[in-house]
């Protein structure tokens, strides 16, 4: 491959299009042959903390019983105070915007003492009862936690750690895999739905603040992603409700697009933009449908087929413009 | 052969290379603006979400039409049986129409095209297997479920399916297709020896795995002497693919479980299968080998099968053997993958050239980066609390991290 990207820089540069300064940068870098590990062993390390942590999870949930109490809080206690230890050595201390660490084990460190401290608090809680029956705050407090370490170490793996745990307080699963499949069950649970829907308005209101006050501003992508997800899974799970309410939803949902194909101009985030169209686009065939459904259609369906390629077509020709006009507007 | 325009082949090269040069930092963003302006494209999405929702859009359209054309079909009396046996080569034309409409108009890695071109291969394969089926029943009145029919009807789906996944790709260097053809044509091997009795089925692996050096070796002389850069990519794809089938090929748990799926020879105890010191030395050399020969010859590629096959390697003694408890194993294992990846940093930090931990400023990977959080995300978040009054089920589930299901 090398061979073709030296030949596609010598194009560029015999095309003028990349000045001869340009061009002497590029081979004498190219010649020092330099191949990267740095993404493979980071992902080596987050594999590692994955499996150490999951390990230690089970290891404490199969012998809850059988190893001594005290023993068990003892060493997990010491695992946490190392890890911390570590951290709050190597780390450059609480700066209100997006720092980088000298060490690539610090985040990785945070991640670990981060997830032991969930772990401990939750053996905690079913061991001794430590917040009685206030469930809620043994949610609460490792949210906390994670909030603080992730604002205070600039870590956003553990930022999303403590939105789900927020999430998981309202009584939302937010985890990738649950909010799609619809775990939390809005269609049946109105009132979830509302609190997804506020919580996803605080998530925002949350971001608008910190650009107010300078405050980590990188970490708002991961907040308005969670909000994006939570406002319009809730939605689009409550428009085919029978009674007014769905065109509340309804409302929700087109308040929210805006809101979000502005948002993404102005973070640059093709994520969020697509999301938005993905979103709009399955909540608006739906309102169609429900607008539709009253019609009586029975000698009309085959004209109905014949017009839905012409209906596909002019969804791609606006795609593709949508698409287009992100680009340019963002370039 | 080749549909496209050749200059936008070679331009695609130019505009990749702009691209990865500007995020190294060796060009300004207006530079590689004014080079895009300069250097005529295809009309492509690079944005790989972007893509999938064109392909998702493709596909509507693609079963919109067919909807269609079934409407239309089967409004005739008595006809239904003729018109299901040759409604998927209408299909299949549908597709090939929408492609060439698509690529030229300088459609190409858009997901509208990749919607259309594998729509053919689809429609073909369920094409010839209906018909195939339809004949047998037909003319030799074989049951249903005989079992000589069925494989017969597989290795000729497999067979056409192969070619018509080849001529696609040659005709409009659609990646994707060229993966059908290589799954498509190990599918015909492995039903062609399938066919040949006992014979067959017992030389298989060894079949398979010269089968898939050859291949190998075969290709990776074609790129060595490659002169025509939009060759380059799909080379590489029957490369890869011949090292991971390799491995796969004489790997002791696919032999195993294969050889008692198909001799119907179940391993007793105190038995193993024959040659079994062949295929446990096999299982755990060969991801040696790729380790090494990645890191020494600087293959990417190659280093990530490496990963994948260490770790099916891993999966595969521990199916066998319990060498440890679940917990355990996690445990230990994650300490160890720790202290390699901390060695390794150590050794490799201050190096500046050949291998090192430094970000590589052109061919970084930093998209994989970004997963990381995601990954996190959804085997870390925490869930509600199931509102119970034992106070056996507080919940906060997801403490316990990945594996154990969520309820601490």
């Amino acid at each position: 491959m090398i061979k073709f990207e030296e030949k596609a820089t010598q194009d560029l540069f015999d095309r003028k299009l990349i000045t001869e300064n340009q061009y002497q940068e590029i081979t004498t870098y190219r010649s020092l042959n330099i191949f990267s590990l740095n993404t493979e062993l980071k992902l080596l390390l987050s594999l590692s903390v994955l499996m150490f942590t999951s390990g230690i999870g089970i290891l404490i949930y199969d012998n809850i019983d059988s190893i001594g109490h005290i023993a068990l809080l003892a060493i997990l206690l010491v695992l946490i105070c190392g890890c911390f230890y570590y951290c709050f050595k190597n780390s450059k201390g609480f700066q209100k915007t997006e720092t980088t660490s000298e060490s690539p084990f610090l985040e990785y460190i945070v991640l670990i003492a981060n997830v032991l401290t969930c772990i401990f608090i939750g053996y905690l809680q079913f061991q001794y009862e430590v917040f009685g029956t206030h469930y809620g705050l043994a949610t609460l407090i490792p949210t906390l936690v994670s909030f603080i370490c992730a604002y205070y170490f600039d870590n956003k793996s553990v930022l999303t750690i403590a939105v789900t745990g927020l999430a998981a307080y309202v009584g939302l699963s937010v985890t990738p895999q649950d909010i799609f499949n619809d775990n939390n069950h809005f269609y049946y649970d109105q009132s979830l739905s509302f609190s997804a829907i506020m919580l996803g308005v605080l998530l925002i209101l949350w971001t608008i603040y910190s650009f107010r006050i300078n405050l980590k501003t990188h970490f708002a992508f991961i907040y308005l992603t969670f909000a994006l997800h939570i406002i319009s899974v809730a939605s689009i799970a409550n428009l085919p409700h029978h009674d007014w309410t769905w065109l509340l939803f309804a409302a929700f949902l087109a308040g929210s697009s805006y809101y979000f194909y502005k948002i993404s101009h102005e973070q640059k985030a093709i994520s969020i933009y697509v999301f938005m169209i993905i979103y709009a686009y399955i909540g608006f065939n739906i309102f169609l449908f429900r607008i539709f459904e009253n019609v009586d259609f029975s000698d009309l369906w085959e004209l109905f087929i014949f017009l839905l390629p012409a209906y596909f077509i002019g969804s791609i020709v606006m795609f593709i413009k949508l698409i287009k006009k992100f680009n340019k507007e963002i370039a | 052969m080749i549909l496209h325009d050749k200059n936008l082949l070679n331009n695609l090269a130019l505009i990749e290379e702009a691209d990865s040069l500007e995020n190294a930092g060796f060009i300004s963003k207006e530079q590689k603006k004014i080079i895009k302006k300069e250097v005529p494209a295809f009309k492509s999405q690079n944005n790989i979400l972007v893509r999938l929702g064109f392909f998702l859009l493709g596909s509507f359209l693609y079963l919109s039409i067919c909807g269609v054309i079934s409407l239309l079909g089967l409004t005739g009396g008595g006809s239904e049986r003729y018109f299901f046996n040759i409604c998927f080569y209408l299909f299949a034309v549908v597709g090939i129409i929408g492609a060439e409409i698509l690529m030229n108009n300088k459609y190409y890695r858009h997901g509208l095209d990749d919607a259309f071109v594998l729509g053919i291969l689809l429609n073909i394969g369920i094409g010839v297997f209906v018909l195939t089926e339809y004949y047998f029943r037909q003319y030799y009145y074989l049951d249903y479920y005989n079992s000589v029919q069925n494989d017969y009807t597989a290795i000729l789906t497999a067979f056409f399916v192969a070619i018509a996944s080849f001529l696609t790709y040659r005709r409009y260097l659609h990646l994707l297709s060229l993966l059908v053809f290589c799954l498509a044509s190990s599918a015909v091997i492995f039903f062609g020896m399938y066919q040949l009795g006992d014979i067959g089925k017992s030389i298989l692996p060894f079949v398979v795995m010269l089968a898939s050096a050859g291949f190998y070796f075969f290709t990776k002389n074609r790129i060595k002497n490659l002169t025509k850069v939009y060759y380059y990519n799909g080379l590489l794809l029957v490369n890869s693919f011949c090292l991971i089938l390799f491995y796969l090929s004489c790997n002791y748990l696919v032999v195993r479980e294969l050889s008692s799926e198909l001799l119907g020879t179940d391993v007793l105890l105190g038995q193993d299968i024959p040659f079994a010191f062949f295929f446990y030395a096999f299982t755990f050399i060969v991801p040696a080998v790729y380790l090494f020969q990645a890191i020494k010859t600087k293959d990417r590629i190659m280093l990530w099968i490496s990963f994948a096959a260490i770790a099916f390697t891993i999966f595969t003694i521990r199916f066998y053997y319990s060498v440890l408890a679940i917990e355990g194993a996690l445990t230990i294992g994650g300490i160890i993958l720790f202290a390699i990846a901390y060695f390794s940093i150590q050794k490799l930090k201050n190096k500046e050239t050949g291998l090192t931990f430094k970000p590589d400023r052109i061919n970084n990977s930093n998209a994989i980066l970004n997963a990381q959080t995601l990954i996190v995300a959804s085997t870390f978040g925490l869930k509600p609390e199931v509102k119970t009054d034992s106070p056996m089920d507080f919940g906060g589930g997801g403490f316990s991290g990945g594996g154990s299901g969520g309820t601490f």
